[in-house]
């Protein structure tokens, strides 16, 4: 069954567990969804993260950042956006696997895990960052 | 994310329950690293760990590569399924001590 839910989340790190409760309760009400729930939540859990860690130097912060999830004819799309430093995408690489060390995996596990990962050019209203990522389910 | 550690001998093993993420993992290395830097063999047993993401397998490696530094090591141990799946998504499972 097509869908399309939203809701805005405060920039801090506590928030990340609230984005990945509200991520689970809509895959769990969705049959086509809901086997694949635990990849596609740490994917846009690792999104959430970069947008704390990145655009907002690990917060706090008093914007806010939506998530946004939606299923249409099999396409799964979910669109994170957020109002801090702007994103420069070919700056935003995984980091190669035989370079062992901590941290730069949560880009990896994101591509790994969707299909598609793209910042769009053209900004919905008062947003400075909208990240798209899509699959096919 | 909880924690409880035991002690035997050398061997000094954490026991971390819960969600493990970019809140908690400041709490993680507070708890393991201090561990290896006294020389103990740390077993970190990942049973109860429902969830972890790319800061809590960023610990796992930061203490491996510690653990090293320091000439002993950590074993991962009575790994969840879900953490299981990480670490393989990440290709860890050669680089990091499974048990």
């Amino acid at each position: 069954m097509d869908f399309s839910e939203q809701k805005d989340f405060e920039i801090n790190t506590t928030s990340l567990r609230e984005i990945r409760d509200f991520s689970r309760n809509i895959f769990d009400r969705s049959k086509d969804l809901s086997s694949k729930k635990d990849d596609l939540v740490l994917a846009i859990a690792e999104a959430a993260q970069n947008i704390v860690k990145h655009a907002y130097n690990g917060g706090p912060h008093t914007d806010k950042m939506r998530v946004r999830i939606s299923l249409n004819n099999n396409d799964l799309q979910i669109d994170i956006f957020d109002k801090g430093k702007p994103a420069i995408p070919e700056n935003i690489k995984p980091r190669a696997l035989d370079d062992i060390k901590p941290g730069g995996l949560g880009t990896f596990f994101i591509g790994q895990i969707m299909d598609q990962v793209v910042f769009k050019t053209k900004k919905e209203e008062g947003w400075v960052n909208h990240l798209v990522l899509t699959k096919k389910i | 994310m909880t924690y409880k550690v035991t002690e035997e001998g050398n061997v000094s093993t954490v026991f971390l329950d819960g969600e493990i993420d970019m809140d908690v993992t400041d709490k993680a290395k507070e708890v393991i690293l201090p561990l290896i830097d006294a020389g103990k063999e740390v077993h970190i047993n990942l049973k109860n760990v429902s969830y972890m993401d790319s800061s809590g397998i960023s610990v796992l490696i930061e203490s491996h590569q510690k653990a090293i530094e320091k000439k002993t090591k950590v074993i991962l141990k009575e790994i969840s399924k879900s953490v299981l799946k990480v670490i393989m998504m990440a290709k860890l499972e050669q680089i990091l001590n499974l048990e």
